[in-house]
């Protein structure tokens, strides 16, 4: 017997082995479409980044907030046709006369998801105790006077002055008391994690909570409106933004919530998938430190940046149309004032929006008295217009916009120099003290600011004066403003919009003249998702130019939503992965061939000597 | 065993853990203070901000701060993860199974392959046959292990889909059996374990080669072939025994290496052993989870160290001579 005698032996356990394994895997792909299981209809959404707690006292990441606008309701919601406030756990409200007091009235036979009626009791606890603990639901109450609850339906909340944010704008969850209102606020706001199934009013509540690898919820069983088409919404976190996108064209998952702008083009050209975006309610920013001397005595900056002329003739000499087709891949949508094209009630394009002009930065410039020195930029009274830009590392998009904007104002004479830094050290140079005062060190940086689903009040708040020391960036201080923010939010009720939507007009074009903020960009939702899988796919929040889901909005798109033909029951798993049978068949063979070949060489072959 | 040997290497392997203990620390500290990243949160206020700092601890001095840490974690008190407020340890403890199974296969596989390997390749010196492995080898070596995970995922997991892209085990699906579940990790972990083995094969194979190169030509071995010995047998039963001790020695300190260097791997593959654990804690900046899993690779590591030097006090009659 020669020595490769065994060959075919071995050969033929190979394929033995493999036909076995193309046997078993049509044996488990059977199972895989869940025909026993029945009518079991999952929708699965994949994301990279999953909730780290369920409890919204501690919770401030993105994910949380989608999965709580599920289990959860606010006192009013927001219609996702046009975002306006809407009846959720209240039915409807009525304001006094003199727009000082509000009375909710609660839905009567509402109940939790474990058969516990909804009560005022449960609407005021969280107003008082989510409302000033919750790290992200703090500063919403502020206005609130009193709440008082004369009977288990009716909420009467009064504040000082009329208070517009106490209808839209009151982003507290209401938790069931009963089962919150037991633990100790300092545990709530420490290590507590809510036990799952986690009791809630909404559609869908969650019933298990594996963190880092999926989030199920289902039917709310005490869900008082209509019945939504799924049986289980699973959340299946992936280790990266790239892997999620395989899951989707793998047919793993039906959707996916954050797209990367890099990807999103090529994602929407794959067959059978579809990619949406949308406007957020979060903007991109070129600010400008505007901190005065009496605010901010050590301030560092570069005065020519609190020149009016000069931000102006910056913001001219920047081409946003273009900058947002290279830097954002023409996923956002490019800026037009300090308000979102989100807020459908309040947006409108300012009439001063800096068209791409850089002769007439130039003009602007010169006719100020900013001359070309030697090295070719511009300067005035021994001050030179040479400002630091600073981006953070962990936004590529962001840095290649700085260098865009240092490429374009190179073209007037203005010199932008681009410091990368970290999150941290950018925060540092924002809000760092001395001697308790403000002492921003930077000209100007690129950042971005997110605000509440309805109300622009948190937007337009983060340039008034009052905000200097906390939330305020840019510094900016125009008492004018100050008193038209104050006066905007005293506008309660709908005859009173039309007021009110003037007011805000007024405030967004004071700050396009005095640009504590250039708004460069409004973020995009991006989202995709599988057209097999999913039946009835509305554009919502706000209708025609919103998006899929109403993220951290509404949960109205999940009742309307259906499986599509191609959509994937539950699993049932009993078989054995056609991968690991192949593997088990391969590593037979080659044993196989090594015992058969070393025992033909035992037998016959004489000794071998090395050269 | 050499008792005063063996007290020496413990007592080194301590002295290295509490120098750790020490610099993970301050290494920690000097990367800035956690809750600043709080304070862009629109709506918290100083006084929230300095709450949370009290809460962590972080308003007191830092030898004070230095105390409670070496205090807790001596009690095993790792500390509380800033983003899901779960203690870390009961993170790490649900991490570090994933993790043991794939690098444990992962540095079997290696060893066994390398050293088939490397064998062959020294027997067969200046053959085609060693050329092929060299190359091969030196490929695998060179190569970065998360483009080797690219490419075993866009080759096995989408191209000719037959293993899963990622994850330990299908997302949302029941299982009917143990068995049926023990199958699906398996079929998960070929992948992750594949780009593991290439991570590690390239480094075994060059070690066992030259090794086994360096036995070959040595005294007894000529001995035994004048004796008439069978080469196959003067390989096997000889040489074999004799140059696998530096690899053996090496495949147990790297697996304490391994353990904190399968960070892109297990990422790349969202494994969830203690690798995907810290890259999600710098992602979200989760400071005691890092000092956590910090502290567990440099134990693992001076841990495995010890074992090596023990492996090759049992296994290396010179080593005990001294």
């Amino acid at each position: 017997m020669t020595r490769y005698a065994r060959l075919p032996v071995a050969l033929a356990v190979l394929f033995a082995t493999a036909a076995l394994a193309i046997i078993a895997v049509p044996g488990q792909a059977q199972e895989d479409s869940g025909s026993e299981s029945g009518s079991q209809d999952v929708f699965r959404v994949g994301w990279s980044q999953d909730p780290k707690t369920l409890n919204p006292f501690v919770g401030v990441n993105e994910e949380e907030f989608t999965i709580w606008a599920i289990n959860w309701e606010l006192l009013v919601g927001f219609d996702p046709e046009d975002l306006t406030p809407a009846p959720a756990i209240a039915e409807s409200w009525d304001v006094s006369e003199d727009g000082k007091t509000v009375t909710f009235h609660l839905i009567e036979d509402a109940k939790w998801s474990d058969g516990e009626p909804i009560t005022s009791e449960d609407v005021k606890w969280s107003l008082e105790t989510l409302g000033e603990e919750g790290l992200l639901f703090a500063g919403y109450t502020a206005g609130v006077e009193s709440i008082k609850t004369p009977d288990d339906h009716t909420v009467i909340l009064t504040s000082e002055e009329p208070n517009a944010r106490l209808i839209g704008d009151l982003f507290v969850y209401v938790l069931p008391e009963h089962i919150w209102g037991k633990v100790p606020v300092d545990e709530l706001t420490g290590g507590y994690q809510p036990e799952v199934p986690l009791v809630g009013s909404g559609p869908y509540i969650v019933t298990e909570f594996e963190r880092s690898r999926i989030l199920k919820m289902t039917p709310n069983p005490e869900w008082r409106g209509e019945q939504p088409a799924f049986d289980e919404l699973q959340f299946i976190r992936y280790g990266s933004a790239d892997a999620v996108e395989r899951a989707l064209t793998l047919g793993e998952v039906d959707f996916i919530p954050e797209v990367q702008p890099a990807t999103f083009d090529r994602l929407g050209e794959q067959e059978g998938i579809e990619v949406v975006n949308a406007p957020t309610y979060s903007f991109t920013e070129l600010a400008f430190n505007l901190c005065s001397e009496e605010n901010c005595p050590d301030a560092q900056f570069n005065p020519a940046i609190q020149d009016q002329t000069m931000r102006q003739a910056i913001a001219y000499s920047i081409d946003r149309e273009r900058n947002n087709e290279i830097a954002n891949l023409g996923t956002s949508f490019v800026a037009h004032g300090i308000l979102p094209s989100f807020y459908k009630d309040f947006y409108e394009v300012p009439e001063l929006d800096y068209p791409y002009d850089p002769e007439l930065a130039n003009q602007m410039l010169d006719d100020a008295g900013w001359e070309l020195n030697a090295d070719g930029i511009r300067e005035k009274d021994g001050v030179v217009a040479s400002f630091d830009l600073f981006v953070r590392s962990e936004a590529p998009a962001e840095i290649q916009y700085a260098k865009l904007i240092a490429e374009q104002t190179e073209e007037i004479g203005v010199e932008f120099n681009l410091q990368v830094v970290s999150t941290d050290k950018l925060t540092e140079l924002t809000v760092r003290k001395e001697d308790g005062l403000p002492a921003p060190e930077f000209d100007t940086f690129i950042w971005g600011w997110g605000g509440d689903p309805y109300d622009p009040s948190a937007l337009l708040d983060l340039v008034t004066t009052s905000q200097i020391g906390a939330s305020s960036d840019s510094f900016y201080s125009n008492p004018e403003y100050d008193q038209l923010m104050e006066e905007q939010v005293t506008l309660v009720g709908e005859e009173k919009l039309e007021e009110r939507k003037e007011l805000i007009k007024e405030m967004v074009a004071m700050v396009q003249e005095d640009l504590p903020y250039l708004v460069l960009s409004y973020d995009p939702y991006l989202e995709a998702y599988n057209e097999d899988a999913l039946g009835n796919v509305e554009r919502l929040c706000p209708a025609e130019t919103g998006e899929i889901l109403c993220q951290q909005v509404s949960y109205e798109p999940l009742l309307t939503l259906t499986p599509g033909e191609g959509s994937s029951g539950a699993e049932t798993v009993s078989g054995v992965p056609g991968g690991v049978v192949a593997i088990g068949a391969l590593i037979i063979a080659i044993v196989a061939f090594l015992v058969g070949r070393a025992r033909g060489r035992r037998e016959t072959e004489p000794m071998e000597l090395p050269t | 065993m050499n008792t005063r040997w063996l007290i020496g290497k413990v007592g080194a392997a301590a002295l290295t853990l509490v120098f750790v203990l020490i610099f993970n620390f301050f290494l920690f500290r000097a990367i800035g203070d956690p809750t600043e990243q709080l304070v862009r949160l629109p709506q918290s206020t100083p006084e929230e901000i300095a709450e949370l700092r009290a809460e962590y601890g972080l308003d007191k001095p830092l030898l004070s701060q230095f105390a409670d840490y070496v205090g807790d974690t001596f009690t095993g008190e790792l500390g509380i993860s800033q983003r899901t407020r779960e203690p870390v340890w009961d993170e790490i403890k649900r991490a570090i199974p994933w993790t043991l199974l794939l690098v444990g296969v992962g540095t079997l596989i290696a060893t066994i392959l390398g050293a088939w390997m490397g064998v062959k390749a020294a027997t067969k010196r200046g053959t085609r046959t060693d050329d092929g492995l060299l190359s091969f080898n030196l490929f695998t070596y060179a190569a970065p292990e998360y483009w080797i995970g690219i490419i075993l995922i866009l080759v096995f997991a989408v191209a000719i889909p037959i293993f899963p892209a990622g994850q330990q085990v299908t997302p949302g699906v029941e299982f009917s059996s143990w068995f049926a579940e023990a199958a699906d990790v398996l079929d998960h972990l070929v992948l992750p374990v594949t780009a593991m083995t290439f991570l590690l094969l390239g480094q075994y194979f060059l070690i066992m080669r030259s090794s086994m190169v360096e036995v070959l030509t040595e005294d007894f071995v000529t001995v035994k072939r004048a004796t008439g010995l069978p080469w196959n047998r003067v390989v096997s039963k000889h040489a074999v025994p004799n140059a696998l001790l530096p690899l053996v020695t090496i495949a147990a300190i790297q697996f304490g290496a391994v353990a904190g260097g399968a960070v892109t791997i297990e990422a790349l593959f969202s494994w969830p052993g203690l690798g995907e654990l810290s890259y999600d804690a710098i992602g979200d900046k989760d400071f005691p989870i890092l000092q956590g899993t910090f502290l567990v690779f440099s134990f693992a590591v001076i841990f495995a160290n010890l074992i090596a030097d023990c492996l090759y006090f049992a296994l290396d009659p010179r080593v005990q001579a001294k």
